[in-house]
């Protein structure tokens, strides 16, 4: 472990450099997805002032603020551009340069996406939580804010990063068949972003529905750690939704193993 | 025909300050310092003229080209062609000029050549009549024929600048500016453009203004050169003139069985001359000397190197212009 | 009149060698569309969800909001149909100098810069923005007249002309500071606010999007008075003046940041 760290060390620098040069673009791009959150708000808003309950589809409207902004936090941390990189490598044919690099280049992306991460998240982590729960204190007139559940959360959201990753290691694999991968982005992000509870949470949908979306990989991603982080999850539901995580993590990883052997067979079919 | 008046560019240049807390500072009151990148540059180009413009890196070559095409706004002084001005109308002044960028194309990327030009035929109002007879000329000339229907990116980097340079040309323009248009190209290539080239300028009296890195573009292609260094220009004249005002540059190559060629040869002490006159390379047993044939005559170097050490075989060179400009380069000129 | 002519002569040739470029890269763009396509039918599932629990939102049936959602598409759609090449100008032309192209062309750089693609993609939010209106308005009890199908078709047009001006100024921003991609971002999202009625929103962004960045007047007043027929002078009339000036201060930034222009490398 500590020798696979010391190798990738140099990777998370490069990503960290990187990202501080960007900066400040980077606040503008954070800054117009932001907004997002807040039409979001203004039509929960609008929704509870005319609907007839306190409380809707077990949401009251302060858990809906923290809801929308979660799920904004989250799906940012665990964002992963590993389709393009691998869509990149497949249409350009330096895929095939894989196979004689003594790294792995999974590995070698990863670890440049996490030290870029690690530097954008704390700058996005710190405000965007203080700020929420000093909105929410304010809103509800007493602390609701639970630091194990906030610590559980991360340690979920690192899961949930990892189940994204592989899954968009796997599709970015899909390139070897659509060229035009920005498209098939475009509706991979749709589809993903509601089956994972980034549109409306789950609860609002008709409950099979629900209940089978619960089971589908793109639940993990969103929808499981704001569940942690708002202590929905308790005990051994808690357990249930975090092993599901590690399931899902594993299986992606799996499964982009496979496709990797299966597309070296075609890389050799081809000659490279 | 082009006249460059006093030309003088300066740019802004953002300091940055580290972190995060300077990245925010510079976005909203930057720190800038003026950077002059050309200062008072001025010279005249006659019609039908060659132009080689010359000049290490950084001293201002392309910003001056970048003024004559209209791209950048000089600070001060003036550019004009035919009397147009491009900071008046950019866009009468376009039409006179054809530019090609070696490292970068004009062309329509993912369509078949052809198509390039019947935009550009759009955009140029190139009438029908005309635009055949271009074709047919620019066809003839650079050879478009076997790769015009193929999709840009498939051309290999030499049919590309070929294409590129029909596509500056097809509006029939007075002057021609290229930038490095041998760049990456292997010697066929390399040759097959220069002439083309060179018929064009005969041909049409095109006048061209060619910036390279290749100095063999510039010996046999340029009338007259303009080089410029630290933003200013600091030569001024045809190839000819270049050399015999600089020094007649000779290098002597030979083999040699002497155990150490270098001290025995003291062409310093011998003829009495400074080290800027002469130079003595060794690469085992092969010698390189380059000496300056205004101040030493080659009989007499040859006569005391045959007599001096036991030579196998032996060349005299004429010292290309490339020599001389880097001479000039390292002297900072005047 | 010969200039307006040339306009669309060349825009004519663009759009063609555009068509051209696509039918190389047929399915590629079909997915494109269908992706864009997509985006649009999750929001409405959105909507539609919040609608089973509610009677009305703030006094808004779903067919209004529909509506005003599927009016907000089509000057966007139409927007990012043809102009979107500014998105280009902030991300990357600028910054690695490949607007030397358009200074040394005899076409207004402006004007080839906007005719220069054609965003396909465009066209699943177009397509959507029209089903919309179309499902809409049957449900919506609205008095036709010809003068007001003149006005919305009017407001169509300048609207289209609010996205592009603001595109058009925060992409000149590139100009100065070399890349202005994230910037044009963030403005342009500010769209997101004006598919729905202003009404739910707090007087601080009702202000920001009405006398800002007017977003508001690309789909919720003009949609309002097709809806309502009230006032047209301001629900309508605003949106021209601000697409006007939101033109004119782009034409005029535009033209300011190509003296400062400073091309790329030495």
């Amino acid at each position: 472990m500590k020798r696979i760290f010391k190798i990738y060390t140099p990777f998370i620098n490069a990503g960290m450099q990187e990202t501080a040069t960007y900066r400040v673009n980077w606040v503008f791009y954070i800054l117009g997805s932001v907004l997002g959150c807040f039409v979001s708000y203004f039509i929960w808003h609008a929704v509870f002032l005319s609907g007839s309950g306190e409380t809707m589809n077990g949401f009251s409207l302060p858990q809906m603020i923290v809801y929308i902004f979660l799920i904004f936090l989250t799906s940012t941390m665990i964002g992963s551009d590993a389709a393009w990189a691998v869509g990149e490598e497949v249409r350009d044919g330096s895929i095939a340069m894989r196979l004689i690099k003594p790294v792995s280049y999974n590995a070698t992306f990863l670890f440049q996406e996490l030290g870029n991460k690690l530097l954008t998240e704390m700058f996005l982590v710190v405000p965007l939580i203080a700020g929420l729960e000093i909105v929410r204190t304010v809103i509800v007139g007493r602390v609701e804010f639970s630091v194990v559940n906030l610590l559980i959360y991360l340690c979920s959201c690192v899961l949930a990063y990892l189940i994204n990753f592989f899954f968009n290691i796997c599709f970015g694999f899909l390139a070897f068949v659509i060229k035009y991968l920005w498209g098939a982005n475009m509706m991979k992000n749709c589809i993903v972003g509601f089956l994972s509870g980034a549109i409306i949470p789950l609860s609002f949908l008709p409950e099979t529905l629900g209940r089978i979306f619960m089971l589908l990989p793109f639940a993990s991603l969103n929808y499981t750690p704001v569940m942690i982080y708002m202590g929905v999850y308790q005990g051994t539901e808690l357990l249930y939704y975090i092993g599901l995580q590690v399931f899902w993590a594993l299986f992606f990883f799996g499964l982009s193993k496979l496709l990797w052997v299966v597309s070296v067979r075609r890389l050799s079919v081809q000659g490279g | 025909m082009i006249q460059v008046e006093n030309l003088r560019k300066e740019f802004k240049k953002t300091v940055k300050e580290p972190g995060l807390k300077g990245s925010f500072k510079s976005l909203f009151r930057p720190k800038t310092e003026r950077v002059v990148a050309v200062d008072d540059i001025s010279f005249e180009v006659p019609k039908g003229e060659i132009l080689g413009f010359i000049g290490p890196n950084g001293a201002g070559k392309s910003t001056v080209i970048k003024m004559l095409t209209g791209i950048l706004t000089p600070t001060s002084g003036r550019c004009t062609i035919n009397g147009k001005n491009p900071t008046v109308s950019r866009k009468s002044y376009v039409k006179e000029i054809g530019v090609v960028f070696g490292q970068r194309t004009q062309l329509w990327w993912d369509l078949p050549l052809r198509e390039t030009y019947g935009v550009l035929k759009e955009i140029y109002e190139v009438d029908d009549k005309s635009y055949k007879e271009r074709m047919a000329f620019l066809n003839e000339t650079l050879d478009l024929e076997s790769f015009i229907s193929s999709p840009v990116r498939t051309l290999s980097l030499g049919q590309r600048m070929r294409a590129d340079i029909a596509a500056s040309l097809l509006h029939s323009p007075k002057v021609l500016f290229l930038d490095e248009p041998t760049i990456g190209l292997d010697v066929v290539v390399k040759d097959n453009i220069r002439r083309a080239i060179e018929q064009i300028n005969r041909q049409e009296q095109t006048t061209v203004i060619l910036t390279t890195h290749d100095l063999a573009d510039i010996e046999l292609l340029a009338d007259r050169i303009v080089m410029i260094d630290k933003g200013r220009n600091v030569f001024d004249g045809s190839v000819g003139e270049l050399k015999t005002r600089y020094g007649q540059i000779r290098e002597l190559n030979f083999v040699t069985d002497s155990p150490d060629p270098k001290a025995a040869l003291d062409y310093l002490r011998h003829f009495s001359i400074g080290e800027e006159d002469v130079s003595v390379k060794c690469e085992g047993s092969a010698v390189k000397v380059r000496f300056n044939s205004s101040a030493v005559p080659v009989s007499d170097i040859l006569a005391y190197t045959l007599e001096t050490v036991h030579v196998n075989d032996i060349s005299v060179k004429d010292a290309d212009i490339e020599e001389i400009i880097r001479r000039l380069y390292k002297q900072g000129v005047e | 009149m010969k200039h307006i002519r040339r306009l669309f002569r060349i825009h004519r040739i663009f759009v063609v060698q555009e068509l051209k470029r696509m039918m190389e890269y047929k399915g590629d763009f079909i997915v494109g569309v269908i992706g864009f396509l997509m985006v649009q039918c999750s929001n409405l599932l959105f909507l539609w969800i919040i609608f089973n629990n509610i009677p009305n939102l703030l006094g808004w049936s779903l067919n209004e909001v529909v509506f005003i959602y599927g009016f907000s598409l089509i000057p966007k759609g139409i927007d990012h149909l043809f102009f979107d090449n500014l998105w280009a100008i902030g991300h990357f032309t600028v910054r690695k100098g490949d607007f030397d192209k358009y200074l040394t062309r005899p076409v207004n750089t402006l004007v080839h810069v906007l005719f220069e693609k054609l965003q396909i993609d465009a066209l699943g939010e177009l397509i959507m923005g029209i089903a919309l209106v179309c499902v809409s308005l049957p449900q919506l009890q609205i008095e036709w007249s010809v003068f007001k199908v003149l006005l919305g078709i009017a407001a169509v047009f300048f609207a289209t002309f609010i996205f592009t001006g603001i595109k058009i100024i925060t992409a000149s921003v590139a100009f100065w500071k070399k890349r202005s991609g994230n910037i044009i971002y963030m403005v342009y999202m500010f769209n997101d606010f004006a598919k729905y009625p202003v009404t739910i929103y707090n007087e601080v962004i009702k202000n920001l999007i009405t006398y800002i960045i007017p977003f508001a007047f690309t789909a919720y007043f003009p949609a309002l008075y097709l809806l309502t027929g009230e006032n047209p002078l301001y629900n309508v009339g605003m949106t021209v003046l601000m697409s006007l000036a939101l033109m004119s201060l782009g034409v005029f930034v535009w033209h300011r940041g190509i003296r400062a222009y400073e091309s790329a490398g030495s």
